[in-house]
């Protein structure tokens, strides 16, 4: 469990850029931080795995306060995925990226050995590509692999989609998708609303280091003030389903509440069909 | 006005051609969008306009392509960057000074532009991405937005004929996306200026470019108005580019007989066309 009690955190003593920040993320959670550039997102990341420590209140991992724990034990219980994988990877081959966080805690065994076979198998990678020339998409899912090969309890990724194409953002969310049915908590900072509504089942808004809502999904997303607040657009059907809310009188239920396009289709085909 | 003539090229390293056979005219002040596939083609493809192919990565180049009527392969690089501006996917490594009028004033002085002028389009370009506040500033304060509008700045205030953009909000939250492509879709009405942006964000280039061009595997399978390009939204996803939402849901019910119009290009279009199917 990841607890923020009235955190206050700085780069520079004169200037906080997180004010009084307060959330529970319960294990098992799939949490998605928006808000615009600057807003605060990337440094309650930092403040989670423990790269930063606050300047007033605690963040608790697991009832622990960050303060009191080691960077080496944090990072065992919190995979990070950064916006960039080429600040992630370092190794000359991907059978080596895979196995880089074992060898660096001194533990490649048989079961180590085994459990990355089976991710290059999942992943479909080549063991003995060097990951520097394998295209930005690829590099991105080495970098994801070589975090949950680790399997840790909870997964942070920063902008994980940034750069990637439809199929490659669908492949990488597919598989975080994944470890969290299998109970993986997952923290996502994601600028991209129709990756948020499609895969986040909690949306924690930000603007200028501050909480300004926290809920379910389209609960948030379909907050007009909170969307003010943040900046952020909805995904799109969501936006269109707000819009026909302001502009038709009696429009029906399920068109008002619609967040997906096959949603949208089929209560539009049933006010054709004259079903209300 | 771009013209490819049946353009292929093979990078020198590489095994197999990455564009083939392109033929495409790009008419003056046009916004175009590119997407497609990662490795389809499209960067090359602008790579190919810039002149950085063949002038700085070398390989096996067929064809013709002409920008402002010259020819690419028999113009230098710096004749190319007279008429063509660039701004790269990674905003730092573009960055050559540490202050924002510095990076701005590098180009004009190594453009040779006159001492007496300079100031006028210092003044122009800061106006031009609403920037002003920012001359002063040093680049490592800025965040990517403000970045990325000061490439841009660096850019324009060399008043090229095209612009090429590689993904220039990649890194940029949704308000500041929609900020960097304002700006460019005016900037490029009010000068006539040629745009040319490769983005994954097919929302946005949607909404903002006159033509969009789907690269995939080397090839141009589709070069058109969005209107004409996205009614395509299954054929689209089958090459893994993904139709904005709003359009694909006003083709599905164009499937199902709810819908008669063209295809959509943004929520407004598609919430003003349902309210007209609701009324």
């Amino acid at each position: 469990m990841i607890e923020f009690a009235q955190v206050t955190a700085s780069y520079d003593d004169d200037l906080a850029v997180l004010h009084d920040v307060s959330f529970t993320i319960n294990d098992g959670d799939f949490v998605a931080f928006v808000g615009t550039n600057g807003a605060g997102k990337s440094t309650t990341m930092r403040l989670i795995n423990g790269l930063l420590k606050p300047s007033a209140g605690e963040v608790l991992i697991d009832k622990m306060p960050t303060t009191q724990l080691k960077t080496s034990e944090l990072a065992r219980k919190m995979g990070f995925l950064f916006q960039n994988p080429d600040r992630q990877i370092c190794c000359n081959t991907v059978r080596e990226e895979l196995l880089f966080g074992f060898s660096v805690q001194g533990e490649v065994g048989q079961a180590e050995l085994d459990r990355v076979d089976a991710l290059i198998e999942q992943f479909g990678f080549n063991p003995d590509d060097e990951p520097y020339l394998l295209n930005r998409g690829t590099r991105q899912l080495l970098a994801l692999a070589s975090i949950i090969v680790m399997e840790p309890p909870v997964v942070i990724l920063d902008e994980p989609t940034t750069g990637l194409d439809y199929r490659e953002c669908e492949k990488v969310m597919g598989i975080v998708r994944q470890l969290n049915e299998g109970g993986t908590t997952v923290v996502m900072v994601c600028h991209d609303m129709e990756v948020v509504g499609d895969f986040a089942q909690r949306v924690i808004a930000m603007t200028a280091g501050q909480v300004v809502a926290d809920g379910p999904t389209f609960e948030v997303l379909r907050n007009s003030e909170v969307l003010k607040a943040a900046h952020i657009l909805p995904p799109q059907i969501t936006e269109i389903s707000l819009a026909l809310n302001q502009n038709c009188a009696q429009l029906p239920l399920p068109i008002a509440q619609a967040n997906t396009v096959d949603e949208m289709v089929c209560a539009l085909v049933d006010v054709e069909k004259g079903g209300f | 006005m771009i013209q490819f003539n049946n353009f292929s090229f093979k990078y020198r390293e590489g095994i197999e051609p990455v564009l083939y056979n392109v033929s495409l005219t790009i008419p003056d002040a046009t916004f175009v969008g590119i997407t497609g596939a990662a490795g389809s083609g499209k960067s090359t493809l602008t790579y190919a306009i810039n002149g950085i192919i063949p002038h700085c990565y070398p390989g096996d180049f067929y064809g013709e392509v002409f920008v402002e009527g010259l020819d690419t392969v028999e113009s230098t690089l710096t004749d190319i960057s007279m008429l063509v501006g660039s701004v790269c996917q990674d905003i730092d490594s573009q960055m050559v000074s540490t202050v924002v009028e510095d990076e701005i004033l590098y180009g004009l002085e190594n453009f040779g532009v006159a001492r007496s002028e300079i100031p006028a389009r210092v003044d122009e370009a800061l106006d031009a991405m609403g920037i002003a506040d920012l001359r002063e500033r040093s680049i490592d304060s800025l965040s990517g937005g403000q970045k990325q509008k000061v490439a841009l700045a660096s850019v324009i205030a060399l008043h090229p004929r095209v612009l090429v953009l590689d993904e220039p909000t990649a890194e940029l939250d949704p308000a500041s996306s929609l900020a960097v492509f304002e700006l460019l879709a005016r900037y490029a009405h009010e000068h006539g200026t040629t745009v040319v942006v490769v983005e994954q964000k097919i929302a946005l280039l949607s909404d903002y470019a006159d033509m969009l061009v789907i690269v995939d595997d080397g090839h141009i399978r589709f070069a058109d108005s969005p209107e004409n390009v996205l009614a395509h939204s299954d054929e689209l996803l089958a090459l893994g580019v993904n139709c904005p939402r709003s359009t694909t849901l006003m083709n599905e019910l164009s499937k199902r007989g709810c819908y008669s119009g063209p295809a959509v290009r943004n929520v407004a279009q598609a919430t003003e066309a349902l309210m007209e199917v609701l009324a």
